[in-house]
């Protein structure tokens, strides 16, 4: 550890820190572009000028590391002046578009110009121009225009640090430098957009969120990405109920600062419901009703089939179920029906990978495509294997009477008309759906739910770790959350009350849920910073003073620099 | 003066001058087969050709005078370094604008430069060396490709030199024409294979330097002087010069308007003076108006305050400038001083590797700057504009010290000649900025109007 002052303020740091983290560490906002918490130090951007007493020259803060009884002057009149004379190369040759830049708002060079750019204007020379390099593809999801582009190579450090898949490269010298695709490659890869997430300015865009909404009409949720058993942290980014984009939040445990492009764009996937009523249907006809039939018909159905045999009820959940809803459906069916057989299939997906230095490995790998099966289990929902019922029903030797699928979506084999005419074979099917899909067009009764971002809950990811997510919108009217739904039915059992919310549910599971012991959900289970912390994400500037863990962070990234510097790494 | 016979450039004149052959009757490689000899009888070790290169006094020839000796001492020994190789890397890459010194020593001398090598790798325990050539000399790079081969089938460089057990190999390495290369973290850089990006320091390359080893940089020139100081001793090679801080022969490129513009070798020292007579005076015997007495990178000075000047590093420092690459470019009373600061800026503007913010928009700026003020349509506050802009771009604000060296040709030369930028901006067509700020108009607009706003 080393004691640092920085203007006036004395703050301890670790050894390996630089002075730039001591700065923020002692609160003081020094801009920085080419600094990230991540990524290998370069000392490029010249932003992050400070004075260091008995250090003659102006430092680029990020690149000193910093010693024991250091005195640092953050905001002496010549660091200023430093600092304002990079802002001014900065703007020199910079389009100022930000009126139809899709930054702006988010952008640290804006961030930057607004809170100590000089009011006027030096130059007269034409700006620099990159034809053919502007607004235009370069992968799958990301947009680069170079005119806009600062060369702080944060971007060309993610693909070779970060996702280790070295797309891209600074092309051409000095002034005409740019940054490029390696010849006839494309920024392909499992995070590409996390790279438009570590550019500062708008010379990087995703192409799924490029003018769709201005982010300051953006509001925030924090939320966990449901694409894969990882459960990367999210910020759910909306307005008007509608869902715009998904951007990591920062959680050192879990996704660190990024998280994959698969996961990132199912965000608008949150949208709409096929369903705006619950659906009965029999002899092939459909027809809407209310809430208070549909559960009526479902309460009579499994009363029906636990009269005369418990074991020809067959309750499936899904590990995509927060863990609320799974306990409430265990505790509802095996507790108060009597009916045994509640299981979840678990739902092998692609495997997603996450790099983060705090992991065993350094990477984090998802390989169930769903956020919570840990949860269900802990809940007491079965995982489907070998012999249970599940696979009974569809090898054939067992039909159960009542066959109640809580998520339509519980695995991708329900796209498989074989699979789904297997699970028909139940005389009554309960389906909980929000989209069309062959398991929800052969329902009985069809029960339509929100998806996650009209609920909340909690799931517990790879690692075994709680994460709360929140509302992001209100369900359309009519449709219900998968709790609000269990709730109602449970009521009409007499157990359950639809007043509760699912803190309530949590405060009556957690006492009995293996690893809920001892959680608040207003805290320990609400992991990862504030959406606006991440360096990656809005408010940039703000943000890393709004950090909820900044000491946790600039320790960690200290830390990594640490190793890298052991492990004989430049 | 007069009894200062050629050392570094003795065998320039000479027929075949680059063969071993020719190398060899002039006593080559005596010092190196005398240090290995020695090694086993302990006569010769490391620590001794160092500390020989210490009390030599010998400074750098690439341009900054660092003392060779002591950068050598900084390479951590060897319990503190473990495995870790010594490189040594000598730097061919000489582009500095002016300076061609280390390719005339290549071309005509080649084998001197080989055995300051390997004498520098016996005193580092360097194993394998690199010459890094600048790759515009490509027939440098065959005259030395050719030398080495000759060296290795003479048993002078190999897995066992001489039948000393002790293993040297030599690689020449092409850089791909880009003057920062020369700067030898970019070098560095470069060598790996990387672009070439000057490093942040620290760690310095005597620590941490190519492949993470610790790596020692020396100039063409440097190096020669380490053979010659092998040949004939410290107490000699401290004899040649003015005093103790500036010792031993020094090779000076003129050009410009002499008589006689080429390499000339003198003792380090010399006063500007007589130089200027070597080179046979000034061409038409015209008057010096401005000297750049270090290359492009070092500050102009003006004729007067020139003529005494002693041309080592600490003479030229205390004129205010520097000895640099000791390029000396003379410019007579023809020169027009904001034209040729106008190209060098140019040189700055197109060589910037681009990394640091106010070198990569700061060096293009100026040069933009410069080239409204010549062509006509520049206003008198350019000129105060060029210095404040050149201004904020050195001292610590940047990665290297190129970002230094690119604006001191303006901070030097507008103070010193300020009336002939004055000149330009009086011609000029445009409105300008004090007729407007007259007028009434403020001072951003009058700008903005004055230059028809092509912003
Ligand atoms: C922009 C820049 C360009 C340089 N170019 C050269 C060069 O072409 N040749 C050279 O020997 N040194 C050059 N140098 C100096 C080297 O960085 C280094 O100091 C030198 O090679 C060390 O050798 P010496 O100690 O023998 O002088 C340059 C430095 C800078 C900052
Ligand atoms: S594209 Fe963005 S992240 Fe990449 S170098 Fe340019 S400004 Fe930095
Ligand atoms: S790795 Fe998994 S949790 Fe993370 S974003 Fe991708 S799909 Fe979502
Ligand atoms: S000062 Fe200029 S040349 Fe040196 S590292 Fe910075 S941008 Fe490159
Ligand atoms: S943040 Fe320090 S130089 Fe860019």
């Amino acid at each position: 550890m080393a004691k640092v002052t920085v203007d006036g303020r004395t703050v301890e740091v670790p050894g390996t820190a630089n002075v730039l983290e001591a700065c923020r560490a002692a609160g003081v906002d020094v801009p920085h572009f080419c600094y990230h918490p991540r990524l290998s130090i370069v000392g490029q951007c010249r932003m992050c000028m400070v004075e260091i007493e008995g250090v003659p020259k102006i430092q680029a803060s990020c690149t000193v590391p910093v010693r024991d009884g250091m005195v640092v002057l953050a905001s002496s009149e010549k660091a200023l002046s430093a600092r304002n004379a990079t802002m001014e190369f900065l703007l020199i040759n910079h389009p100022l578009d930000c009126p139809i830049c899709d930054q702006a708002g988010e952008c640290k060079l804006q961030d930057n110009a607004v809170a100590a750019g000089l009011p006027v204007s030096r130059t007269v020379e034409p700006r620099r121009q990159f034809p053919g390099y502007d607004r235009t593809d370069i992968g799958p999801h990301v947009i680069a225009d170079m005119t806009r582009c600062i060369q702080c190579t944060r971007c060309i450090r993610f693909c070779n640090e970060i996702s280790g898949t070295g797309e891209l490269s600074l092309i051409e010298r000095g002034g005409h430098a740019f940054v490029w695709t390696h010849e006839g490659k494309a920024l392909d890869n499992e995070w590409s957009a996390c790279a438009a997430d570590v550019c500062p300015v708008g010379a990087l865009t995703t192409k799924e969120f490029r003018f769709r909404k201005r982010v300051w009409w953006l509001d925030k949720a924090k939320s966990v990405c449901d694409g894969c058993e990882i459960g990367c942290n999210i910020s759910i980014e909306h307005r008007d109920r509608t869902v715009y984009r998904f951007l990591p939040r920062v959680n050192l445990a879990v996704n660190d600062f990024w998280m994959c492009d698969y996961g990132r764009f199912r965000a608008e996937e949150l949208n709409g419901n096929d369903f705006t009523r619950p659906i009965l249907r029999a002899g092939g006809k459909a027809r809407e009703t209310h809430w208070g039939e549909a559960l009526d018909a479902v309460k009579a159905a499994v009363d029906a089939a636990v009269a005369k045999d418990p074991a020809s009820v067959l309750v499936l959940g899904s590990a995509r179920l927060a863990t609320e809803e799974s306990w409430l459906l265990a505790q509802l069916f095996k507790g108060t029906v009597g009916a045994s057989q509640v299981e979840f299939h678990p739902d092998l997906g692609p495997e997603r990978k996450i790099k983060n230095p705090a992991v065993p490995g350094g990477w984090l790998v998802g390989r169930e495509a769903a956020p919570n099966s840990r949860g269900a289990e802990a809940a007491g929902v079965a995982r489907a294997g070998k012999g249970s019922a599940l696979a009974r029903l569809l090898d054939g030797s067992y039909t159960p009477e009542v066959l109640y699928v809580a998520d339509a979506e519980f695995t991708s084999r329900v796209s498989d008309p074989k699979f789904v005419e297997a699970l028909r074979r139940a005389k009554t099917l309960v389906v909980h759906g929000r989209r069309t899909n062959p398991l929800t067009e052969a329902a009985d009764v069809l029960l339509p739910v929100a998806s996650l971002a009209g609920k909340e809950g909690t799931f517990v990811n790879v690692l075994g770790l709680v994460q709360r997510f929140q509302l992001a919108i209100v369900p359309p009217p009519i449709v219900r959350t998968d709790l609000e739904v269990l709730l109602h039915l449970g009521k009409r059992w007499g157990v359950f009350d639809p007043q509760w919310t699912a803190r309530a549910v949590f405060e009556r599971m957690k006492g009995t849920v293996p690893g809920y012991a001892g959680l608040e959900w207003d805290s320990a289970a609400l992991a990862g910073s504030d959406p606006s912390a991440s360096p990656t994400s809005a408010y940039d500037v703000l943000l890393e003073r709004r950090l909820s863990n900044p000491a946790e962070i600039l320790a960690s990234a200290a830390e990594a620099r640490g190793a890298r510097a052991a492990g004989g790494e430049k | 003066m007069s009894d200062f016979a050629p050392v570094l450039s003795a065998r320039f004149g000479k027929k075949n001058s680059s063969a071993l052959a020719t190398y060899v009757a002039d006593g080559g490689y005596e010092s190196w087969k005398k240090v290995l000899a020695g090694s086993k009888t302990g006569e010769w070790t490391p620590a001794k050709v160092t500390d020989l290169v210490k009390a030599s006094g010998l400074r750098g020839r690439g341009g900054a005078g660092f003392p060779t000796g002591m950068k050598w001492t900084f390479v951590p020994p060897k319990e503190k370094r473990g495995d870790k190789p010594v490189y040594l890397l000598c730097n061919a890459d000489e582009s500095e604008p002016g300076t061609f010194k280390d390719r005339i020593l290549i071309e005509k001398d080649p084998h001197q430069i080989l055995e300051g090598m390997m004498l520098a790798s016996f005193a580092l325990d360097v194993k394998h060396a690199y010459i890094y050539i600048r790759g515009e000399m490509v027939h440098g790079a065959e005259i030395l490709n050719a030398a080495i081969d000759e060296a290795y089938a003479a048993g002078l460089l190999g897995t066992n030199v001489l039948g000393s057990g002790m293993a040297l190999d030599l690689t020449v390495h092409r850089g791909g024409g880009a003057y920062i290369c020369g700067e030898e973290t970019a070098l560095i850089e470069s060598l790996e294979g990387k672009r070439g990006h000057p490093r942040i320091k620290p760690p310095f390359p005597a620590v941490s330097g190519v492949w993470n080893a610790p790596t020692v940089v020396n100039n063409v020139e440097t190096l020669c002087c380490v053979k010659h100081i092998l040949d004939r001793g410290a107490d000699w090679f401290k004899g040649i010069g003015r005093n103790e801080r500036n010792t031993g022969p020094k090779l000076y490129c003129v050009s410009g308007h002499v008589e006689k513009p080429g390499v000339y070798e003198a003792p380090m020292g010399i006063p500007f003076r007589d130089l200027l007579a070597m080179c046979g005076g000034m061409k038409g015997g015209r008057k010096v108006k401005a000297v750049i007495p270090g290359g492009s990178s070092a500050p102009m000075l003006t004729g007067d305050e020139m003529m005494d000047v002693p041309l080592d590093f600490d003479g030229v420092a205390a004129a205010k400038s520097m000895l640099g690459s000791a390029a000396i470019i003379v410019m007579d009373e023809t020169t027009d001083i904001p034209k040729a600061v106008t190209n060098i800026a140019k040189f700055y503007a197109h060589e910037s590797c681009g990394q640091c913010t106010p070198c990569r928009e700061g060096t293009p700026w100026l040069h933009k700057m410069l080239k409204r003020i010549v062509a006509g349509q520049g206003k008198k506050a350019d000129i105060e504009m060029l210095m404040q802009v050149a201004g904020q771009m050195g001292n610590g604000m940047t990665i290297c010290v190129f970002a230094d060296a690119a604006i001191a040709p303006i901070l030097s030369a507008i103070p010193k000649f300020r009336e002939e930028f004055e000149a330009y901006v009086a011609k000029s067509a445009s409105p300008g900025f004090e007729q407007a700020a007259a007028a009434g108009i403020t001072s951003e607009v009058a700008e903005r109007t004055a230059e028809g706003m092509h912003s």
